[in-house]
């Protein structure tokens, strides 16, 4: 032990840099695990911010994000007359895309009906759209457009009054922004148009005895915990294998350099480790202090690692606040095991070397 | 210089381990970003499939709506004949398109689906792997990818725009990383949507001698209320929502992806420098000055960033083969100009790599190899 922490502190800039390689590695584990949890949480915020633990969708339609239900036109009188119903806010939307200062930026249009609900649920500045050229946009998007209230942007093929601005509505791909359901209606040449109803029940019904209630011919009725997880697969697709690669890469360079770093510090101090195994040390006893020697510098550095994502987190959501990285505790505790694994995996490039070491190199010159 | 070169190679080759983790670790963190260009290439050529291989000339879109991916376009069906009667346009068919689910038992997929009129022209599967190109009432042309997935064969019926529809015909090459292309029948997707008079798109061929631009221009000056692109352009504006949308993603991962190849690389290059000292320090006490140390230093790094460039380009070619042949709806297009930002990256870590063990050159004493014992 006194012997791998003198190994390891003997050169000051090597220890660092070890312990950088872990931090860095650690880091960006936390940090791409930290966007991925960001991009969910964001993609279920409308959903699970709009009241109602039913959603109605068309026919075959199981999330809310990648497809534009249709609902049949009496569906919702269907709904609204069915027992146990308390609450239903039915909405329009349709992804839309704005040519905002030459770039491309995509919108996921809400239509609303205010006195239903099912609108922005934080409105941080100006009102509800009352008006069919009205809108809601989100606030970062707005601020990022230099687009203030009272401003006028184009909605496809009209102009619109920006008349509120909403939080917590930036999206994977741009953000939610809100109007009437009939400016949607008039948007999509579609009057009548409803995409998806939200149900809450009444109090004593649980939202699975609603659902399998609700029978309304040409729909699927689904419980709202469960679109969420099918948006959460649509995204997976997208996001997973692209970061999950990422994270392996972060991980396995965290190992590269821990494992040379100590490889270095056991090939130069050769002559102590042939000394120790002259007066009798085993091979386990050496293999121990290179062991050590990696654990401090992968705890070390997991330690810097996470203050680094924290750190690096916060900036990332100040340069562009439409990027959310939801750092969350059990990704640190997997982080700082596989910085341990990272560790005893880097111990094994000097093992070799130290097991063939001869005893006789203490002697030579 | 060559013996500058042969100093670093061998001090490089002189362990294999370190040269293996140097390299190694730079073709990693060089294919990260390079693979990851590659992915938003393949995607972005997978977008614009339809729109090239339609067979229209003109696309002709509600006013506003240039593009065919993540928006609705409603327009009138009075245009198309509005469309039609423009100089210079050869022929003009309407189609209906929403994002919409297709299900055959437990698979689901997300489609764009095209409702095609009996008497289509253009807009159609380009490439049938089995049965009908045509769909009628309450047919359907699904792509071969799902049809295997979800094991449906011709004949059998899915679950389409909350109603159901035969499979006729089964197509190829119209599968993307996120959905597949499905063919409808343009009479069952307007009874689906309640029978409004609304089309989404007009494909127009143009007459012989006409340009494509200048049909479009036409077409925009005289049927209000539209927006008419020719093909090239609608191509450019599908391919800025990929860019555009992902422009973010894409360069905080390039950033993510330099530092660690820089890491690596600085970290291998000043190990290598510091295990041989002795070496450096034999050098100098027979008159090398420190410049010629410092060159051994960057042909070091200029080497291990070199190989693991190649590397690392290798890999990822060898990866976009080997994804293409999977089921995988991935495309992985390495475009050149990745290639100079990737290859560029590379250089200035070569360079910065090679800064860090200046100051441990610089102190090497000339003495050291005089010293009985001193550290190897």
């Amino acid at each position: 032990m006194l012997l791998a922490r003198r190994n390891l502190f003997r050169d000051r800039t090597r220890f660092l840099l070890s312990i950088l390689g872990v931090a860095v590695s650690v880091g960006l584990i936390l940090l791409l695990s930290g966007y991925r949890a960001g991009v969910y949480r964001q993609a279920s915020a409308y959903l699970e911010n709009t009241p109602g633990s039913v959603v109605v969708a068309e026919r075959g339609i199981r999330d809310f994000l990648g497809t534009s239900s249709v609902l049949p036109a009496d569906a919702l009188e269907a709904v609204r007359s069915t027992t146990g119903v308390d609450r239903v806010i039915p909405v329009v939307s349709q992804f839309v895309i704005f040519d905002l200062h030459d770039r491309k930026d995509g919108f996921f249009l809400i239509g609303y009906d205010p006195a239903l609900g099912g609108g922005p649920w934080k409105l941080v500045e100006g009102r509800e759209p009352t008006a069919d050229d009205e809108l809601v946009i989100d606030r970062t998007t707005a601020r990022q457009h230099e687009t203030m209230i009272g401003d006028q942007v184009r909605l496809v093929d009209r102009d619109a009054t920006v008349v509120g601005l909403s939080d917590e509505t930036t999206f994977w791909a741009g953000s939610v922004a809100f109007a009437r359901i009939s400016t949607l209606e008039s948007l999509l040449r579609a009057p009548g148009l409803r995409s998806f109803v939200l149900v809450t029940p009444s109090p004593g019904v649980s939202p699975e005895t609603l659902r399998n209630r609700l029978a309304v011919p040409g729909t699927e009725v689904l419980l709202k915990s469960d679109v969420v997880a099918n948006d959460a697969k649509l995204l997976a697709r997208v996001y997973d294998a692209p970061i999950g690669l990422m994270v392996a890469i972060a991980f396995v360079v965290g190992v590269l350099v821990v494992g040379l770093v100590i490889y270095t510090a056991t090939i130069e101090r050769r002559r102590e480790y042939g000394a120790l195994k002259a007066i009798g040390s085993r091979n386990r006893t050496l293999y121990r202090v290179v062991t050590i020697q990696a654990v401090i510098a992968a705890i070390v550095g997991a330690v810097v690692g996470v203050a680094l994502a924290y750190g690096a987190g916060a900036m990332l959501m100040a340069w562009r606040p439409q990027f959310v990285v939801a750092v969350e505790p059990a990704a640190v505790v997997i982080v700082l095991a596989s910085s341990l694994l990272m560790a005893l995996l880097a111990a094994l490039i000097p093992a070799r070397s130290v097991a063939r070491l001869e005893p006789a190199a203490v002697f030579r010159g | 210089m060559s013996a500058t070169l042969l100093l670093a190679r061998r001090n490089f080759g002189r362990n294999r381990v370190r040269l293996l983790a140097s390299v190694g670790g730079v073709a990693l963190a060089l294919s990260l970003t390079l693979a990851l260009d590659a992915v938003y290439a393949g995607v972005a050529s997978q977008l614009t499939t339809y729109i090239e291989r339609a067979g229209a000339d003109v696309w002709v879109a509600q006013s506003g709506v240039r593009n065919l991916h993540m928006v609705a376009s409603s327009l009138p069906a009075s245009v198309v004949d509005e469309v039609g009667a423009v100089d210079g346009v050869a022929s003009v068919t309407p189609i209906l398109e929403a994002t919409d689910t297709i299900s055959a038992g437990d698979e689901r997929a997300v489609v764009y689906v095209i409702g095609l009129p009996a008497s289509a022209e253009m807009g159609g599967p380009w490439e049938i792997a089995e049965g009908s190109a045509r769909v009628g009432p309450g047919e359907i042309i699904v792509d071969r990818g799902f049809a295997t997935q979800a094991g449906v064969t011709i004949g059998e019926t899915v679950g389409v725009l909350g109603g159901e529809a035969r499979v006729v015909g089964l197509s190829r090459g119209t599968a993307s990383l996120l959905n597949s292309v499905a063919f409808v029948s343009f009479d069952d997707f307007q009874a689906m949507r309640g029978h409004a008079p609304v089309i989404s798109y007009v494909l127009v061929r143009v007459a012989g001698v006409a340009s494509a631009e200048a049909v479009a221009a036409d077409i925009e000056r005289l049927v209000p209320g539209v927006t008419a692109q020719s093909r090239t352009d609608f191509v450019a504006q599908e391919r800025l929502i990929v860019t555009d949308m992902s422009a973010d993603v894409i360069s905080i991962m390039s950033v993510i992806g330099f530092v660690v190849a820089l890491a690596v690389v600085a970290l291998t290059v000043y190990v290598a420098t510091l295990a041989r000292r002795r070496d450096f320090g034999v050098l100098k006490a027979i008159g090398a000055r420190n410049r010629m140390l410092y060159r051994v230093v960057l042909v070091q790094a200029v080497l291990s960033v070199a190989v693991g460039f190649a590397i690392g380009l290798a890999f990822t070619g060898l990866l976009a083969f080997a994804i293409a042949r999977t089921d995988l709806n991935l495309e992985l297009a390495i475009t050149a100009a990745s290639l100079v930002k990737v290859g560029l990256f590379a250089a200035i870590i070569a360079g910065l790599a090679a800064i860090l063990p200046i100051r441990q050159v610089a102190g090497v004493d000339p003495a050291v190899v005089f010293r009985r014992g001193a550290p190897a």
